[in-house]
């Protein structure tokens, strides 16, 4: 089509539409009726009078309008409180990322300081690339929750700052000092004496905990509040900040975000692998997404039991809440997270079982991976039976009540803790094939080393399946306690079976890791997992917020918003979703622009190193194999 | 053809996420709705506060949440309230249906029924907030469970706006169309003794009556009356209704003793004898 033609017709119909308006206009005006006796130079027809009329009146009336404070104000179609919801959960998660990713670079940083191995030290400094871009989004995350609090839920705020307002300088300077310590930590990588630069790192840490502690003690305040009176009045802000819930969820946090940003820092290296053009790539970030997962899991094995104090805290509180939340509103949501708990326990063992493939000498364990797989399966089928079941009349009859003759035993808590610590102890043991891959001990002790450990294993889970079917026969209250020795057993078996296999291995012959040699699909996995991770974290941050129920701080300030209901489960999954998705767009923008950082010489010193002959057994990485120059033509087979 | 890496991590991203999104809907779909304000008048009947109190029961006073209604096998998490009605003026001596039910209702921890576990909030106080209206109608429907509701709107609620916190002494009186407790061989003597005088506003330990009613004076090893230590591992409401019965004149004793601090008392002996 001729382009001169298309421009004429669009400068004639702009034309056309000018002259159309320029002549409506003037109509109206001559239509409008003039009295006859006015002057001719006050032209004011009725229409413009009475328009001049209305608009002084409501001038008048804006004058005299007196101030009325809102109390809440609307957000268009999603409401306020989804709008909130996402923004403070997007927050939430970079938060999470940023605080913990300086936690395990500095361990991985300082672990390089000692052993004197610059991959280490490269590694460490891969990780705190995803950290600048990070912590801006979680700046801005956070600006974003607090102009909606005050423009959406501006009374509510008020009240929040009447009682917390001796904690906002101490916050913001932290803020201040964080961000010092963050760029200084990263731009200052090459610059500063390593000593020098632990040192940021250790203070970069310690900084962002302590702001962690001061937004904890908000939220918390808000769930469990204390050093207020009934009415609501302030009486110590520092008893308001140690209310029942501040400390576990302090610690739970902590945890979860280790968990959380190992996971994410691996779906990083698992990007990386996935791009990678050379050997030595691949062999880098392997490695990366190995390190990274092994502090998720690591992470996430000790979390259940911080969820424990933290559950515990909550029924100390106030057992009407605990109850909401184990077995009322709330209590299917914790079905949806065993599956989630399920799926991370399952993709986590089978990247184990898949990195054994890269180990010579880890095929003595395969035939152990089915019976691993077979336990993890019943234990995540068992975690995640429902008590009762939604049933038609029939299927109650044939039932003989409401709850499956069978499969009603399973859903109650002795066999959920029986199979949570199970699941537990069975992926610590391909953790533990895993590290013995390609191992072979070099102490004379071995066999008797060996044999305590089976004994311990064999102990801990008669331990453990004791207490689950003691359970049924003992009152709720008696029932409840058993969790505590069934928790401890788990944790102390993996304390002295890691102790006892760390002496054991103690100048270990190590077969060859052909590093960067996996398949493609164990890189699908690792962002599997952090999909998970971070769905699970949305979820339970739900969760501990939805507590609340109609209150905006439990019991003392209510909520009489239009949103003050507890939504649906299905309601509350499709807003974590879309928030997970969002938080992925936005986590890959950050992936890609540390990639364009990742070009320079730094990025060869990593590659250089990568080509070096394999470290001595006593400088492996944590839990896994030596990091030699990785093989092409294995690598072949695999991918 | 090729498909770009970040498409594969895309997919595999949405895929995840709609799996645990399919997951949320299978499970119970329950929206919850903050609970609505009862309508109280002055004019309702007993049978109006009956039905009220059921509405309030089931919906803001979050009752059910614990509490069962004819559950008669399986864990219970708290006691079960079918004929409760029934029970309520037989569980501690000398206290009327209606003050058993309103102490349960303002003071929970008061008074545990054996085999359960402290846990109840006051229900007058956020976050379940009850106005003394609405537990009136609580305490009709509960009466109602296994028994006759003579509540009205008139009744005189102990501990509700107004109402001074009752002594042992006023709980010797019954309420006004209340069931009164069945006069039994230890619980049948007025519990007037241990309360002469108005009862202070702040309740003192267990350990402060025992020094300032000098009960050791009486009750030790030589003594007439059973030694403090010896009453450790009696019930509390045994020991609550002995000391209701207690023979001591009330000049024996300096001031009056509440409801509350009797309770705790009684508790403190249960569980201690005179230790402390």
């Amino acid at each position: 089509m001729n382009k001169r033609l298309v421009l004429g017709a669009v400068v004639a119909l702009v034309v056309g539409l000018a002259g159309v308006s320029w002549l409506a206009r003037t109509m109206n005006d001559r239509l409008s009726y003039r009295s006859p006796n006015r002057v001719s130079g006050e032209q004011v027809t009725p229409r413009e009078q009475a328009l001049r009329d209305q608009a002084e009146a409501q001038a008048q009336a804006d004058k005299s309008k007196k101030y009325e404070e809102a109390e809440y104000r609307r957000v268009p179609v999603i409401g306020s409180r989804v709008a909130i919801w996402m923004v403070a959960q997007l927050h939430l998660l970079f938060a999470a990322f940023v605080l913990a990713v300086p936690l395990f670079a500095l361990i991985i940083e300082f672990i390089g300081y000692k052993t004197k191995d610059p991959r280490y030290d490269a590694l460490a400094y891969e990780f705190t690339k995803l950290l600048s871009t990070s912590f801006s989004l979680t700046a801005t995350f956070g600006a974003a929750l607090t102009f909606m609090l005050i423009a959406l839920y501006p009374k509510f705020t008020n009240y929040l700052m009447s009682v917390f307002s001796p904690t906002f300088l101490p916050y913001v300077l932290l803020f201040f000092f964080e961000a010092g310590f963050l760029y200084s930590y990263y731009y200052g990588w090459h610059s500063f004496s390593k000593r020098v630069h632990l040192l940021l790192g250790v203070g970069l840490n310690l900084v962002g905990t302590a702001i962690m502690f001061i937004a904890n003690a908000w939220l918390t305040f808000m769930m469990t509040p204390n050093g207020v009176s009934e009415a609501g009045a302030k009486i110590s802000t520092w008893e308001a900040v140690r209310n029942y819930t501040w400390m576990p969820i302090n610690i739970h946090r902590i945890i979860a975000n280790v968990a959380f940003g190992g996971s994410v820092a691996a779906a990083y290296a698992a990007f990386q692998f996935l791009r990678a053009k050379t050997p030595e790539e691949k062999a880098h970030y392997d490695w990366m997404g190995y390190i990274g997962n092994f502090v998720a899991i690591s992470a996430f094995l000790p979390l259940p039991f911080a969820g424990y104090w933290l559950a515990s805290e909550i029924y100390a509180f106030s057992q009407t809440m605990g109850l909401t939340m184990m077995g009322g509103a709330f209590s299917w949501l914790f079905i949806i997270q065993a599956v989630l708990i399920g799926c991370l326990f399952l993709g986590a063992n089978y990247y184990l079982w898949l990195g054994m493939g890269r180990i010579d000498g880890a095929e003595r364990f395969r035939p152990a991976i089915k019976y691993l797989l077979g336990l993890v399966t019943v234990c995540f089928m068992i975690w995640a039976t429902p008590h009762s079941i939604i049933s038609t009349v029939d299927e109650v009859q044939k039932m003989g009540g409401a709850n499956h003759p069978m499969l009603g035993f399973l859903g109650v808590m002795s066999a959920k803790n029986t199979a949570v610590n199970i699941l537990i102890l069975t992926t610590y043991v391909s953790f533990l094939l895993y590290r013995r891959s390609g191992r072979i001990p070099g102490v004379p002790w071995a066999p008797l080393g060996n044999l305590i450990q089976f004994v311990i294993f064999a102990v801990t889970a008669a331990i453990v399946i004791f207490f689950g079917i003691y359970g049924y026969f003992v009152e709720a209250a008696v029932r409840i306690k058993f969790s505590v020795p069934q928790v401890l057993s788990v944790l102390l078996a993996m304390i002295a079976v890691t102790t006892i296999d760390v002496f054991m291995m103690r100048g270990a012959k190590q077969t060859e890791v052909r590093w960067g040699q996996i398949p493609n699909h164990a890189q699908y996995v690792l962002i599997f997992l952090a999909v998970t991770f971070t769905w699970l974290m949305g979820l339970m941050g739900y969760v501990r917020s939805g507590l609340r129920q109609h209150w905006h701080v439990y019991g003392v300030i209510r909520d009489n918003s239009p949103d003050a209901f507890t939504p649906t489960l299905g309601f509350a999954t499709r807003v974590v979703s879309v928030t997970v998705l969002l938080f992925f767009v936005l986590i890959g923008l950050v992936f890609w622009l540390a990639s364009l950082a990742g070009k320079g010489a730094h990025h060869g010193a990593v590659e250089a190193a990568h080509g070096e002959p394999p470290m001595p057994a006593a400088t492996q990485p944590p839990g896994g194999g030596a990091l030699p120059a990785p093989s092409p033509s294995a690598e072949a087979d695999l991918v | 053809m090729k498909v770009p890496i970040v498409l594969k991590i895309a997919v595999i991203a949405v895929l995840s996420t709609a799996f645990y999104t399919y997951v949320g809907q299978l499970v119970p779909q329950k929206e919850v709705q903050p609970p609505e304000e009862t309508k109280m008048s002055a004019t309702m009947t007993t049978a109006d506060l009956v039905t009220t109190g059921k509405t309030i029961v089931e919906g803001k006073g979050s009752c059910l949440t614990c509490h069962t209604i004819g559950k008669t096998s399986g864990p219970m998490r708290f006691p079960d309230l079918a004929g409760v009605g029934s029970r309520a003026a037989t569980r501690i001596a000398g206290m009327s249906d209606i003050q058993y039910i309103a102490d349960t209702l303002y003071n929970p921890n008061d008074f545990i029924v054996p085999g359960f576990s402290p846990g109840m909030p006051p229900v007058n106080k956020p976050p379940i907030g009850l106005t003394d209206d609405e537990i009136r109608a609580v305490i009709a429907y509960l009466q109602s469970l296994g028994g006759t509701p003579t509540v009205t709107m008139q009744t005189a609620i102990p501990y509700a706006a107004g109402s001074a916190a009752p002594t042992t002494e006023t709980a010797a009186a019954p309420a006004e169309g209340s069931t009164a407790a069945p006069a039994g061989a230890e619980v049948a003597a007025a519990p007037a003794a241990v309360a002469a005088a108005a009862a202070p506003a702040a309740p003192r330990a267990p350990d402060a009556l025992l020094t300032q009613f000098q009960c050791a004076s009486c009750h030790a090893a030589g003594k007439p009356a059973p030694a403090l230590e010896q009453l450790s591992g009696k019930g509390e409401p045994e020991l609550l209704a002995g000391l209701a019965a207690h023979p001591a004149t009330p000049s024996h004793f300096e001031a009056a003793m509440s409801l509350a601090e009797a309770r705790a008392l009684a508790r403190h002996l249960a569980r201690k004898g005179g230790g402390a």
